[in-house]
């Protein structure tokens, strides 16, 4: 880990250049997803990695950015959700900078984590925007279930986002973690800049 | 170079009397309005008035698809606020032992126009702007030009990244990588493929980096722009009365 504070602001070419890598990142992760269809979304695999290469800062704008650009291009509903992707890359880069990916365990723990803080800050925008569902297919069968039984609103939100995200999270964590360790030591330090000769 | 943009080359009063600034301010009033002042047919105004706004920009038929993409929020808010809403008293038809109701329906479409207001209203801008413009006079009102360079490179890295996507999966496949069968092959199958996309795409940041700082991007000195920017007459005039209709909006809201 490098000594630099994980809040430094002064970021560097690399780590800035490393933003738009991690939202194609992200997109091509839905795509693969889709093609393999698979039953998640996989759509922050960039965001996480670029939480653990570069830390917080980085991770949390690539998260915001990713679903601004998401919103002008493709679905104006996910701008909403940038707030929730920014929270996402802040959770996995101040983890990381913990120290807390060592092992599977500790990875999934990170995963649950994560997942949480994904729920707890979109179900007050599902609230606000749509009546506190999320437009998935489970999630919302869960949520109605929750209601019919006389559940708060906001619980059975809370729910709905959990039943979406927990499970998604804690597979693109995984993924990413898998995905960072396989990753050369040579490409990893250029984002950190402790080399003095590879600091860009 | 492709980019990844949904910008309509055409000429109407949406492209050509409205700064991109105003049209993103307009974004953000009309769908805040939409949150304030929550009645069904003043929601239903906005909503009209965002489409007529489109109808003029000659780009309505383009939101369709945009908005087909929300229709399955859209569905199933419709079906559970209908059965499910809290405060559902008359009964509107049922189906066995599951009734719907008219205040969840009510409700729903209220949250269904939202929506539609919503998309529509950012369809204003992402159809009749162009990115470039729309980043450039961002930068002026003092978004930082790194972000602004992020955001614009988005834009083209992705349609680069998708045409690598294409690459990948057919080699992956030709050696024999399985992308059909069961759960377990398929997520076998994901490494696989974001593997070689992930190490491309970050051996290519190291160059771009590489490349940035060679023009220096990191410099202080205030830059200076590549495209002439277009003036707009009486944009400070429109911005006012958009400003005007939120803070209406509000104070209606507050005395009702």
């Amino acid at each position: 880990m490098s000594k630099k504070s994980m809040w430094t602001l002064k970021l560097s070419t690399a780590a800035i250049a490393l933003i738009p890598a991690a939202i194609g990142i992200n997109y091509l992760g839905k795509l693969f997803a889709g093609l393999l269809k698979l039953p998640l979304w996989l759509d922050s695999i960039g965001t996480v990695l670029s939480s653990m290469l570069a830390g917080p800062i980085i991770g949390a704008l690539s998260g915001i950015i990713n679903n601004v650009i998401y919103g002008v291009t493709v679905d104006p509903i996910s701008t909403v959700y940038a707030v929730t992707s920014g929270a996402i890359g802040l959770a996995v880069g101040i983890m990381a900078y913990k120290g807390w990916l060592k092992n599977l365990k500790t990875v999934i723990l990170v995963g649950l984590i994560v997942g949480f803080v994904a729920a707890i800050i979109s179900t007050p925008l599902n609230i606000i925007f749509w009546g506190g569902q999320t437009g998935n297919v489970w999630g919302d069968a869960f949520y109605a279930f929750l209601v019919a039984k006389d559940f708060p609103v906001w619980l059975a939100s809370f729910g709905d986002s959990i039943v979406v995200d927990v499970p998604d999270k804690v597979a693109t964590v995984i993924i990413s973690y898998f995905i960072y360790k396989g990753l050369p030591k040579n490409l990893i330090s250029i984002f950190r800049g402790q080399g003095k000769i590879e600091e860009l | 170079m492709s980019t990844m943009t949904l910008y309509v080359d055409r000429k109407s009063l949406i492209h050509d009397a409205f700064a991109p600034l105003t049209k993103l301010l307009y974004v953000m009033v009309s769908i805040a309005i939409t949150y304030i002042y929550p009645d069904l047919l003043f929601v239903l105004s906005v909503a009209i008035f965002s489409g007529v706004v489109l109808l003029v920009g000659k780009v309505f038929r383009k939101i369709l698809p945009i908005l087909a993409l929300s229709i399955l929020l859209i569905i199933s808010i419709i079906i559970v606020q209908g059965f499910f809403h809290p405060e559902n008293q008359t009964e509107l038809f049922s189906l066995g032992f599951l009734t719907f109701y008219k205040e969840g329906l009510s409700y729903a479409v209220l949250l269904t126009l939202r929506v539609m207001n919503m998309v529509m209203s950012f369809g204003i801008l992402i159809l009749t702007t162009k990115h470039d413009e729309f980043v450039e006079a961002l930068i002026k009102r003092g978004l930082s030009p790194k972000i602004g360079y992020v955001l614009l490179s988005v834009l083209q890295l992705i349609p680069q990244m998708r045409a690598t996507m294409g690459k990948i999966t057919d080699a992956q496949k030709s050696r024999g990588m399985e992308t059909e069968g069961s759960l377990i092959v398929r997520v076998k199958a994901f490494f696989p493929l974001i593997g070689p996309v992930v190490l491309n795409s970050l051996n290519n940041t190291r160059e771009r980096a590489i490349a940035l700082e060679v023009r220096g991007f990191n410099t202080r000195i205030k830059k200076t722009f590549l495209n002439v920017s277009r003036t707009y007459h009486y944009q400070g005039l429109i911005q006012f009365i958009l400003w005007m209709a939120l803070i209406a909006t509000i104070v209606w809201r507050i005395l009702s």
